[in-house]
């Protein structure tokens, strides 16, 4: 009996070591995809693939904007490198050129079959530094339920949107909402409001571009006041209970708007639900364009990383557009090569691709990156939202308000020593 | 060995709630007490409490357990003495009573938008029965009354059974002898309830108080789910300046006014409302 207990100890034993013997490991370290349904879509559906085909087992580390920063710098200092891929967005490998902890990528193998948007690939290099290989792209847009077209003001057709000709402007966007208002009898304009909501990305990444012609720089402005005047007008025609929604998705699903904005992945869930009620139309223009966000999310390797070639082959297996498509099915964010956009054929997915490509490629376009201002971020962002409070809902005087706001602006962006866009 | 024994049998209690209490509540005074670049600072406390914020975020935090903590003891006295007649059928209503317990605030919260949003059950009721053409809207930064009264009623069908449950245990173990012999005395039903029932649940009274006020001053994720920041409150304050603006100094500032208010509530409450005859 001891000696079958002890042979079946050393045959597990012989067992679990051959699983380990040649198992290489790679740590994945990223501040996408961290929810916990991306993440778990991520670990089970692509990352499990790259380990069945290539036997390298990648342990997959979600992390803050700050924490990834912290990490990678401590690392990169102490000359300790234990990550070996990350993931981040164009402005945190900005961040780290500018403190030259990543690896220059210009000297890699060239990744065969796909072919890379060349707006991407320009922003992938950083004061001559390949930083990033472009993985993902996501952006706002606006998303329409078919019935709203009925509505639309004279002289507006429903191809004059989806083109995003001249006409589609913020003022027409107004009157659009108007006729809404009063064919429904209640607003049924939404914008994600609540904490937690994406509303201060419409303000500083669309309107104030659009108005003003940067995010940031021309926040007090003369054409600021036009833009808040013309938001106190707006806010008659949005839906009221928009403060308590931090998600579009289901407001359209409900029927609640007929007309929303909000991030691609947050609205992917009504699309994909109801395709043929649905359609994805690019942002209106204002007085200076068409502003709107392009978020640009990298793969990249830290400086010094051990096992760079295995590194590689990960970028390489998750930048395929096969895996480009898999990552939109599941997360709502698009591929950024040109052969993933023509695998897309059919259904909601379809619908929110070729709503992207419409926003990319109206005229007048004036895509802004989101600033990286690291841990003021978060401030930042709720210095536009405290101004649409007191403006909007408090009826304070934006003569006062904003001046005061755009002090702490200029401070915030002066701390993190970028400039003002 | 003998006088170890006591020590080691607290031993597993007391380092539970060193490392999962005690340490969260030294970094968050480090915290409240720090920022950037500075070892010490009260700034936190004087940014936090002379801001707009906070001043809203207190006083609807006062206002909300102002009226919702009175209405829920009133609500669960009457129903515990009810129920507490014990005639047919009473154990099933103590079950229907306290089915919301097993509920958490977010659950609470959803259902109750559920119930109240522009599509919600209660719309949809009106508008089939022709009562009205339009949906009325109870959520929205503009209709922050309509909010309150929602996020009152949620409240009150959420944690009145906590204070029901605590109150009826307590009418329960108040000895019969006492109403027999006042009916002997031909004591009224009134002076039965001042000067028996009321005194001698005393203790219950002061713990249903006390976990509702401690509650009341973190009541959140129902109110968060309702109206998001709409109607601020002090705990929602906390974890807004966490997750949305990352700010964990300004945050922790939040958690220990939200400590310090309700310890001095606490205190207040042991003070008046002590049984001390019956501690004697």
């Amino acid at each position: 009996m001891k000696k079958l207990l002890l042979m079946f100890i050393l045959l597990a034993f012989l067992l679990l070591s051959s699983i380990n013997i040649g198992a290489e490991k790679l740590i994945f370290l990223s501040t996408q995809f961290n929810p916990v349904a991306e993440l778990q879509y991520m670990k089970e559906n692509i990352l499990s693939e790259f380990t069945k085909e290539t036997g390298i087992t990648v342990e997959f580390v979600p992390a803050s904007y700050a924490d990834f920063v912290n990490r990678i710098l401590a690392e990169v200092k102490a000359g300790k490198v234990v990550t070996n891929v990350i993931a981040e967005l164009h402005g945190g490998f900005d961040y780290l050129v500018s403190e030259n902890a990543v690896e220059d990528l210009s000297g890699m193998p060239k990744l065969p079959k796909r072919t890379f948007i060349k707006t991407f690939v320009d922003y992938s290099k950083i004061r001559g530094v390949t930083a990033y290989i472009p993985w993902t792209q996501a952006t706002y847009v606006m998303a329409v339920n078919k019935e709203a077209f009925k509505y639309l003001p004279e002289g507006l057709t429903q191809d004059d949107i989806l083109r995003g000709s001249i006409k589609w402007t913020y003022d027409a966007l107004l009157k659009w909402a108007e006729n809404l208002k009063k064919a429904k009898g209640t607003p049924a304009f939404g914008l994600p409001m609540a904490p937690g909501g994406l509303f201060h990305r419409f303000l500083h990444g669309y309107i104030y571009p659009s108005y003003t012609g940067f995010q940031a720089k021309n926040f007090a402005s003369k054409e600021a006041l036009i833009l808040w005047r013309y938001l106190s007008k707006l806010n008659d025609f949005i839906h009221p209970a928009s403060t308590t929604w931090s998600n579009m998705s289901e407001p359209l699903l409900k029927g609640e708007v007929l007309l929303a904005w909000d991030h691609t992945a947050r609205l992917t869930s009504a699309i994909t639900t109801k395709p043929n009620d649905f359609i994805v139309i690019p942002a209106p223009i204002g007085p200076k364009g068409r502003g709107y966000i392009l978020v640009i999310a990298g793969l990249g390797i830290p400086k010094n990383a051990p096992n760079k070639e295995l590194g590689w082959k990960l970028i390489e297996y998750l930048t395929r557009p096969s895996t480009g498509v898999l990552i939109l099915k599941g997360t709502g964010f698009f591929p950024v090569v040109k052969e993933a956009q023509k695998e897309v054929t059919e259904g909601g997915l379809k619908i929110l691709v070729d709503g992207v490509t419409r926003q990319s490629s109206a005229p007048l376009g004036r895509p802004n990156l989101i600033p990286s201002l690291g841990g003021f971020g978060g401030e930042f962002s709720n210095i536009y939202r405290m101004a649409y409070e007191r403006i909007v809902f408090r009826k304070e005087d934006p003569n006062k308000v904003l001046p005061e706001l755009a002090k702490r602006l200029e401070e915030i962006f002066k701390q993190v020593n970028i400039p003002m866009n | 060995m003998k006088k170890y024994i006591p020590y080691l049998l607290c031993a597993p209690a007391i380092i539970y709630l060193a490392i999962f209490i005690g340490y969260p509540l030294l970094q968050a005074f480090i915290l409240a007490f720090s920022k950037p670049g500075y070892s010490f600072t009260l700034e936190n406390f004087v940014n936090v409490i002379s801001s707009r914020g906070f001043k809203e975020a207190f006083s609807n935090t006062l206002l909300i357990s102002g009226i919702v903590i009175p209405l829920q003891l009133s609500f669960a006295l009457t129903l515990a003495i009810f129920v507490n007649k014990r005639f047919k059928g009473y154990m099933f209503l103590i079950y229907i009573i306290t089915i919301p317990l097993a509920l958490s605030e977010i659950t609470a919260g959803l259902m109750s938008y559920s119930i109240f949003s522009s599509m919600g059950f209660l719309n949809k009721l009106l508008i089939n029965l022709n009562i009205i053409s339009t949906p009325i809207y109870f959520f929205g930064y503009i209709y922050k009354f309509r909010e309150l009264i929602v996020i009152i009623l949620s409240e009150l069908w959420r944690a009145t059974p906590l204070v029901f449950v605590i109150l009826l245990a307590g009418l329960q173990s108040i000895d019969r002898e006492y109403m027999e012999a006042a009916e002997v005395d031909g004591a009224t039903s009134w002076q039965k309830f001042t000067k028996i029932t009321l005194p001698l649940l005393k203790p219950s009274l002061l713990s249903a108080l006390l976990l509702r006020t401690t509650f009341a001053f973190q009541v959140f994720g129902n109110i968060w789910i309702l109206v998001g920041r709409d109607i601020p409150v002090l705990a929602g304050e906390a974890y807004y300046w966490q997750t949305e603006i990352r700010n964990s100094n300004i945050a922790s500032t939040y958690a220990i006014i939200i400590a310090t208010i309700t310890l001095i509530f606490a205190f207040f409450y042991i003070k008046t409302l002590r049984s001390s005859y019956l501690e004697s």
